[in-house]
């Protein structure tokens, strides 16, 4: 494949458009190495380890399909991508709404509360999993925690939160939803903004109230916004772990026990790791079919013409 | 809450302060929905940033003050002990230190290592340029998991583990900060190139002084987030770092939670000063990072 070439229309500059293989191999070695030592080698090398029982001090042995025979038949590790597709079903429409909500606030304010608002939402995202963590766990203490102080004024009883089977994964999706809000609000904004204001105003002479022009106009002209925080939203919330490793390590009876804190604990404990590994790429498999599910799902009637 | 109101009398932006004869006298319902959208608006600073703030002055409460019922949050004496205890203890500054100069470091490298190759992809001609360009891109599509637990197994067979090297490296190239640099690179007319290339500028040459003047306000972007991943990353670091000279700051809050459990003051005051540098990096820049979100692509 020869570009020699170039492009016709910059004919003028004779020359310009030649090839440089010397010093475009040159300038990109340093990021071929480092993505091939680090990124790709490690997934083909996963490949390969996943058909054998490897651990670091046997000799490893072939065996086939078994590493991923086991981990699909595993109950636990099927429970733990469903307990994941639970989280993310918590996580990502409440930040999809929140978003949204904050969104059309900030496009009615002045551009001072604007930026206020803008910066204080983003402030949790710089936030590590590990702070995050900390906060929480303190937030939800049993006996002096602020939750428990909180629902005491509604007169519910004190709740053990994270230490409850039932509550523990929304109280987990709680500080996953606070760290992960202010991306979405912001790029749910940048859409809003982008949309023409003559359509309201028109609207608006029509008699339209806010119900129908965010029905009629924002909602499908943001339809591909929405489609894109809901993907990337849901690939992030399946894969969390941080939180539930710090905040209750997968308990209480692994009821916070997501994927990728299960396939972790494996990795820890199991003297082979094969069943570690062969795990991840399914789990990988799974993703990236539902992503694709839900892309098809929304993207089946042809997206409005913004 | 301020649903019902009508929305068209938004003053553009910039032009707040004064609309005198023109608009029409504000009805009862715009006062009122005006004040709605301003408590709405407090209930959103309020929720992102009171965890942060009640973690703050919990390191001013002596430790048997931090949970209490009845809740309060402020605290019964201000104490300032928990802040210098922390600060006195030479393996939480070490700590802090070794990752800030570590991040540092990281975000130095990959923007180095990216940004030339964004600009090789945005602007050379080469042999194989498209199978290196979807190769790169494909590794965009890797999640972490399907990769971590093999890369551990080959930087443990590099003899990587325990040295700096090990958390630098392996996640300084990236196809998503390339992508996003390429953009950018693609923006810059071409025009201001093939003067300097008529002129006998090499491809390098105008890398260095055209294309490298011009990045940073998408640098500082790139760098942030950078800077940000190294800094917060906890999992990486507690698998390849054991050693007390390496060890990094997220590591050692947890490691402190788990081990003194009881000292609840002094772990709010070390998480504290462990947000603060992202917190103030983040308040710095934040014109260009809040700025920095476009959505091109996604119509």
């Amino acid at each position: 494949m020869t570009v020699i070439t170039g492009r016709g229309r910059r004919a003028p500059g004779a020359g310009v458009r030649r090839q440089d293989n010397r010093l475009a191999y040159l300038m990109l070695a340093p990021l071929v190495i480092l993505l091939g030592i680090f990124v790709i080698w490690p997934l083909i090398y996963a490949g390969y380890l996943s058909f054998f029982n490897w651990s670091f001090y046997q000799a490893s042995e072939f065996v086939g399909w078994r590493n991923f025979s086991n981990v699909l038949t595993d109950r636990q590790f099927v429970e733990s991508i469903l307990r994941g597709l639970r989280f993310a079903l918590m996580v990502v429409p409440s930040i999809l709404v929140i978003a949204f909500l904050f969104a059309s606030l900030v496009k009615t304010m002045g551009r001072r509360a604007a930026t206020l608002l803008k910066v204080s939402i983003y402030i949790p995202t710089v936030i590590s999993g590990v702070i995050a963590s900390i906060i929480f766990v303190l937030i939800y203490d049993y006996s002096g925690g602020i939750a428990n102080w909180v629902v005491g004024w509604f007169g519910i009883e004190a709740q053990a939160w994270i230490g409850d089977v039932r509550l523990a994964l929304p109280a987990i999706a709680v500080p996953a939803i606070w760290m992960g809000l202010g991306i979405s609000a912001l790029i749910m904004l940048a859409g809003l903004l982008d949309i023409p204001e003559s359509y309201y105003e028109a609207a608006e002479l029509e008699g339209a109230n806010w119900f129908q022009r965010t029905w009629y106009i924002t909602l499908p002209l943001m339809k591909n916004i929405f489609l894109y925080l809901l993907i990337a939203g849901f690939t992030l919330a399946i894969q969390q772990f941080e939180l539930p490793l710090i905040m209750t390590d997968g308990g209480p009876l692994d009821s916070t026990l997501l994927p990728n804190l299960f396939i972790f604990n494996h990795f820890r404990d199991d003297l082979f790791v094969g069943y570690s590994i062969a795990a991840a790429l399914l789990l990988f498999l799974v993703l990236g079919s539902i992503s694709a599910l839900i892309f098809k799902a929304l993207n089946s009637e042809k997206a409005v013409d913004g | 809450m301020a649903i019902t109101q009508r929305m068209s009398a938004r003053p553009a932006a910039g032009r707040v302060v004064s609309r005198p004869a023109l608009d029409p006298p504000r009805s009862r319902r715009s006062v009122r929905g005006a004040a709605s959208r301003g408590v709405a608006g407090l209930v959103f600073v309020l929720a992102a940033l009171f965890p942060l703030a009640w973690m703050a002055i919990a390191g001013f409460k002596a430790k048997t003050e931090v949970v209490r019922t009845p809740f309060q949050f402020f605290p019964e004496v201000w104490l300032w002990e928990n802040y210098a205890q922390i600060l006195d203890d030479p393996a939480f500054v070490r700590t802090m230190l070794v990752t800030f100069g570590g991040a540092v470091l990281f975000a130095t490298l990959s923007l180095t290592v990216n940004s030339m190759g964004a600009y090789v992809f945005a602007r050379l001609e080469f042999a194989f340029k498209r199978t290196l360009w979807a190769l790169v891109i494909t590794t965009m599509f890797i999640p972490g998991m399907a990769i971590l637990l093999t890369s551990f197994i080959v930087v443990t067979k590099l003899r990587m583990l325990d040295t700096l090297a090990v958390l630098v490296l392996p996640a300084a190239a990236s196809a998503a900060h390339v992508f996003f640099l390429r953009q950018f690179y693609l923006g810059i007319p071409l025009a201001l190139e093939e003067a300097a290339l008529i002129d006998g500028a090499s491809r390098w040459q105008i890398y260095r002084y055209i294309f490298l003047p011009m990045s940073k306000p998408v640098f500082v972007v790139v760098g942030m987030t950078s800077f940000l991943a190294f800094w917060n990353s906890y999992v990486w670091p507690i698998m390849t770092i054991t050693s007390p000279d390496l060890y990094q700051v997220q590591q050692y809050l947890a490691t402190f939670r788990s081990e003194r459990s009881t000292e609840l003051g002094l772990l709010m005051a070390g998480s504290t000063l462990a947000a603060l540098p992202v917190i103030i990096l983040f308040l710095f820049f934040q014109r260009y990072i809040i700025g920095g979100i476009r959505i091109s692509g996604l119509k």
